[in-house]
């Protein structure tokens, strides 16, 4: 079993779930509260890492993040490396891959809390930062334990993305996933299945947890 | 008008249109990606028949045809993957057929800011990163870590090696300048784009074991006869010269 492998991987979901949430509750506050004619189209760019083949998500952000465009070269100053083949890079992938996770089970939630809630709190003065984070977040608190576990395991699993811009370095984008790949192809078919029961039983134990944390509050209610 | 009432006609000729030409199915090494679709184009001129192919890593391929992918023929980066598809009677005997050998070069960009490419490129230290294949798996890896042995380099550079899935995306790694170096195929290093943005050195061939490539023939495949028709073809002078244009050695 590659330790390094599964800390890395901890350590690469956790990172991505935490940005992820900083990220994804100031978008889904602004997709539901938000007027404007735009949002639509903010909400469809969220939404587009579910279209695309992690592969080809990888592959655009290898060239894109590369030293052969702006945006690269200005990271590559920043950071003295390219984004490619590192530990950030992978997180930058990750955040990017797993943000319809957070953000999707967020705005129902949101959405969910009743307008006349939101309309009271404005009468009374809240401002709109006050409103999302005394209101909308604390009511929509088991949406955001599931963004939250969805962006974890999802990131977790990720596969295409780190394929294409990891590298295979051991202890910065060596994860999980690309072990068992390497050992399926590799033909070493019993440390492949020992890798997946390992995925298989952090994914069955992170679930089990918020669905029983769900039935402890009695109910699937938002 | 005249469009919309042909239109159904075209299409379904065209969907009609494979079905009803005798075909067969290629699995081939990612290394032959740049070589090989205009070798099957003309085959299909000289015999009428068409080659549907997948590229991919030669390990890969092997996994797929032992569980079953319904290919006709394999073509091999190394003889080991079709040595393993005849040994568990998925392939026939008695040995691969060598078509070919694969040559190991150093690419850089012109753009890089480094020196050209020598063996003396891969001590400097200004080489932050260097694209290698999976030794574990691809040829070409297996072939690239041999070479750095040899040369004593294999320890200092380990750090440094981003290691990619294949022959194919150990170029890509290293023409999106990700990685500022790359121990590729010489098939890659002729493709027109990576020959215009790029320079080569071909890594001397007593430093790895010959890439030797390997093409059998699927037991399971239903359609033999074409098959073997495509590797004779393969292995025809003026093809096996065309091959040698685009990096690969002739057998013969």
């Amino acid at each position: 079993m590659d330790w390094q492998a599964f800390a890395l991987t901890l350590r690469l979901a956790t990172t991505t779930t935490a940005i992820l949430l900083v990220v994804a509750v100031p978008l889904a506050a602004v997709l539901v509260l938000g007027r404007s004619r735009w949002l639509p189209l903010v909400e469809a760019l969220a939404a587009l890492p579910l279209v695309l083949p992690p592969t080809v998500l990888g592959f655009f952000l290898l060239v894109l993040l590369g030293p052969r465009t702006p945006i690269g070269r200005g990271i590559t100053a920043l950071l003295g490396h390219p984004l490619a083949f590192s530990f950030t890079g992978l997180v930058v992938g990750s955040v990017i891959y797993s943000l319809p996770f957070a953000v999707q089970p967020l705005v129902a939630g949101f959405a969910a809390v009743g307008p006349e809630l939101v309309d009271a709190a404005r009468l009374l003065g809240a401002s709109s930062t006050r409103v999302v984070f005394s209101l909308l977040v604390p009511l929509a608190r088991r949406s955001l334990i599931t963004a939250a576990v969805l962006s974890f395991l999802h990131t977790v699993g990720e596969f295409g993305v780190v394929l294409m811009l990891g590298g295979d370095i051991p202890g910065a984008t060596r994860t999980l996933s690309i072990v068992l790949y390497n050992q399926v192809e590799n033909f070493d078919y019993a440390a492949a299945n020992h890798t997946a029961a390992i995925l298989l039983a952090l994914s069955v134990t992170a679930l089990a947890a918020i669905y029983m944390n769900g039935q402890m509050r009695g109910g699937r209610r938002a | 008008m005249k469009l919309n009432r042909f239109f159904p006609v075209f299409l379904i000729s065209a969907l009609i249109a494979p079905l009803s030409a005798q075909s067969i199915r290629l699995a081939a090494a990612a290394d032959l990606q740049p070589v090989l679709p205009p070798v099957l184009a003309q085959f299909q001129l000289a015999t009428g028949i068409r080659v549907e192919s997948t590229y991919q890593a030669s390990a890969m391929l092997t996994t797929q045809i032992m569980n079953g992918a319904p290919f006709d023929v394999f073509f091999s980066a190394d003889l080991g993957y079709p040595k393993r598809l005849i040994d568990a009677g998925l392939a026939e005997g008695p040995a691969p057929i060598t078509y070919a050998k694969g040559t190991l070069v150093l690419w850089i960009r012109k753009d890089s800011g480094l020196p050209p490419p020598s063996l003396d490129l891969l001590r400097n230290p200004g080489l932050k990163r260097l694209a290698i294949a999976n030794p574990e798996r691809a040829p070409y890896g297996r072939a690239a870590v041999a070479a750095l042995n040899k040369l004593n380099l294999y320890e200092v550079l380990k750090p440094r090696l981003a290691t990619a899935e294949n022959i194919a995306q150990a170029a890509q790694f290293v023409d999106s300048g990700n990685a500022d170096a790359g121990l590729i195929s010489l098939t890659s290093a002729l493709t027109p784009r990576m020959a215009s943005s790029g320079s080569y050195f071909v890594i001397p061939r007593d430093l790895y074991p010959p890439i030797e490539q390997g093409a059998v023939i699927l037991s399971k495949s239903q359609q033999r006869e074409q098959a073997h028709k495509l590797l004779e073809f393969l292995l025809s002078a003026p093809v096996q010269d065309e091959l040698a244009k685009s990096g690969l050695t002739p057998v013969h």
